[in-house]
């Protein structure tokens, strides 16, 4: 069953083509919504059974006999998963109306899937190799997808996007390659193990260097972030949410830390580089984020902040700090999936994404503007929103082990955050009615009722924060916290 | 050892004339050549595989690929087909398959043995039952090159 989060999405996104040519709207909408609702319902059904029975461990069996694939569902998997799963429906849902004006929509749809095979698959692998291929399948079909208006901004910004993206590619592939050399193996188990008999303290740390040097580029952290505020705006709103959301999460956070975390084990100094990075990050991206005109290009420098967040809490390294980072990547794809999602009904409303030129919409799109106001803040953690309890654990985290330096930094930071999501709010939605929009109307009913479904979701997690920590983030972090014991432990092979 | 630094300097040498050359032709000729370059490289540092892979697949069918895709375009960018262009491919494909079924058969028994390590098995047990999920992986970012080329050429139609 598990390899269905694979398998699924790879064959109706290799029909979808064909079935594109019979009907060009339908049933590519039908077909690309049902999987993404089936994946959904089958990462539940999944996460009952690991939240029951323990990490899950499957080889593929094809005609009786064992082949070589392998997947694994562990609370950190089944985490991703969940997050995948969710934001992704939503996506689609958001695309039935939106992509229209693109035209050819199976191909979208063809895209989209692959860029989910792709997640899914990285994050059920239990293998150096397959991370970076898996890493790579999401990633072409996302240059595809930053390029899909094909102006010349678009290709612009994928280029530099695929430019930067081989960079890191190429530093994670040596970074495998030197352990292979090493160690012989490829598998998380047998790397971990052979890491451990090993006494090859340089060597780790050269890997470890390039590891955070290429996902942290995946992932868009401060020094490695340029590609980040161009690719990101450029896309169709949909994948804006997507790459936001998950992608530089799935393809970065996740990758970096399972590997850190899981086969190299945390030491304390990764985990100060992991935090200052994070915290840089934070910093340095709110206040360019405050400076921006265009909406989408101010989410996107919130999301290189945001998940600063996220690497900061993680990078802490106890069980506290990583839960609530954890807790923050699923509550900013939420959020920043919302965002995205509203700015591009704003886009195809208003026609333009300049801030000074908005204002008062509110009005005319009040069921956008409500659900901006609830994802912006829950980004900027106000009670009883989600993010407010994800950065006040990330503090507490901070806090109790003593680092009252970045603890500081995070509240100072998390204000910044507040203060240009209210001038987005402000500029956008509230004030004086613009004369140019008073023609304009709500968002069709497909992309309202997705980012709705978003915005429930983040005040339904806020208030039941306790119980989603409980059932599946705690779950989640102890994987991590159990460091390269999980790895050698309970997967048994 | 003269060799191999011979060699390494014809694969950096051709791998530059590859990115700097004006003309598409030099640089497809020119990556080819770097390709060979570091198949015979290969097969001194005894992975005769690697080898056989990057001389027949990269430096042969990757360059006719190439070779056909410059044929069909012209600098301005519209492309037509000629009726010459419409035959050649398939030759050449027919062609390129049956050396390779002739030739690689007779050069795959030619190679030694892998050397063990610490993954045992032959190369056809190592990617067919212990690397499977590559395959599928390799699959499926061929899939998604193929999507992105079909999106990103596709022709911008207003009215669908």
């Amino acid at each position: 069953m598990i390899f269905l989060f694979i398998g699924l999405p790879l064959v109706v996104a290799a029909l979808l083509p064909l079935i594109g040519k019979i009907s060009k709207r339908v049933l590519p909408d039908l077909l690309a919504n049902a999987v993404f609702l089936l994946l959904l319902v089958l990462a539940v059904t999944a996460g009952r059974q690991v939240i029951s029975e323990g990490p899950v461990l499957k080889q593929l069996n094809w005609l009786g006999e064992p082949v070589g694939i392998t997947v694994a569902v562990d609370g950190f998997s089944l985490f991703m998963l969940m997050a995948i799963s969710l934001l992704t429906l939503c996506v689609s849902l958001f695309s039935i109306n939106y992509m229209e004006h693109y035209g050819a929509k199976a191909n979208y749809y063809a895209l989209l899937l692959m860029m989910a095979a792709g997640m899914n698959g990285l994050v059920l692998v239990t293998d150096l190799f397959d991370v970076y291929l898996f890493m790579e399948v999401a990633a072409i079909a996302s240059y595809a997808l930053v390029a899909y208006g094909l102006e010349h901004d678009e290709l612009e910004a994928s280029f530099k996007y695929l430019m930067l993206s081989v960079i890191a590619s190429a530093a994670i592939l040596i970074s495998i390659a030197v352990l292979f050399g090493m160690t012989g193996s490829l598998g998380f188990t047998a790397v971990a193990d052979g890491l451990r008999s090993l006494d090859a303290k340089f060597v780790v740390g050269f890997c470890a260097a390039l590891f955070i040097m290429g996902f942290g580029l995946k992932a868009a952290l401060i020094p490695f972030h340029a590609w980040l505020p161009d690719a990101h705006p450029s896309a169709p709103a949909p994948i804006s949410a997507m790459l936001s959301g998950l992608l530089i999460k799935v393809s970065g956070v996740y990758a970096l830390t399972r590997i850190l975390f899981n086969v190299f084990g945390l030491t304390p100094a990764l985990s100060q580089v992991l935090m200052y990075l994070g915290a840089v990050s934070i910093v340095v991206a709110a206040f360019l984020a405050l400076g921006q005109k265009d909406m989408k290009r101010m989410l996107a420098y919130s999301s290189i902040s945001q998940v600063g967040y996220v690497v900061l809490g993680i990078g802490i390294g106890t069980p506290l700090g990583i839960a609530g980072g954890l807790f923050h990547l699923f509550n900013h794809a939420l959020a920043k999936g919302l965002l995205f999602l509203n700015s591009g009904s704003v886009q195809q409303a208003t026609g333009t994404r300049n801030l000074e030129e908005m204002g008062g919409l509110a009005k005319r799109m009040p069921v956008t503007a409500a659900t901006s106001l609830i994802g912006s803040l829950s980004i900027a953690g106000v009670p009883p929103l989600s993010g407010f309890w994800s950065k006040l654990i990330i503090i507490i985290a901070l806090v109790q082990s003593n680092e009252w330096f970045l603890a500081v930094v995070a509240v100072l930071a998390s204000v910044l955050t507040l203060w240009y999501y209210l001038l987005i709010q402000r500029k956008a939605f509230f004030g004086k009615l613009n004369e140019r929009w008073k023609d304009v109307k709500e968002a069709p009913f497909w992309m309202t009722l997705s980012t709705v479904i978003l915005a429930l979701l983040s005040i339904g997690v806020g208030l039941f924060f306790s119980a989603v920590i409980k059932s599946w983030i705690q779950p989640a972090s102890d994987v991590l916290a159990r460091g390269i014991h999980i790895a050698l432990g309970s997967w048994g092979i | 050892m003269i060799w191999q630094i011979l060699l390494l300097s014809g694969l950096i040498l051709f791998s530059i004339l590859a990115i700097l050359s004006k003309d598409l032709i030099k640089s497809a000729i020119s990556l080819a050549l770097a390709s060979l370059f570091l198949g015979i490289l290969f097969f001194q540092m005894n992975a005769p595989y690697a080898g056989v892979f990057e001389i027949s697949v990269v430096a042969g069918l990757i360059t006719v690929l190439f070779m056909l895709t410059i044929a069909l375009t012209k600098a301005e960018g519209d492309v037509r087909e000629s009726k010459l262009a419409r035959l050649i491919f398939p030759l050449v494909f027919v062609a390129f398959i049956l050396i390779d079924v002739l030739v690689m058969k007779g050069l795959l028994q030619k190679v030694p043995a892998l050397p063990d390590t610490s993954e045992p098995g032959a190369f056809g047990d190592v990617l067919w039952k212990q690397r499977t999920f590559d395959l599928v992986g390799q699959l499926a970012i061929i899939l998604a090159g193929v999507f992105s080329v079909l999106a990103l050429f596709r022709k911008r139609n207003k009215d669908e």
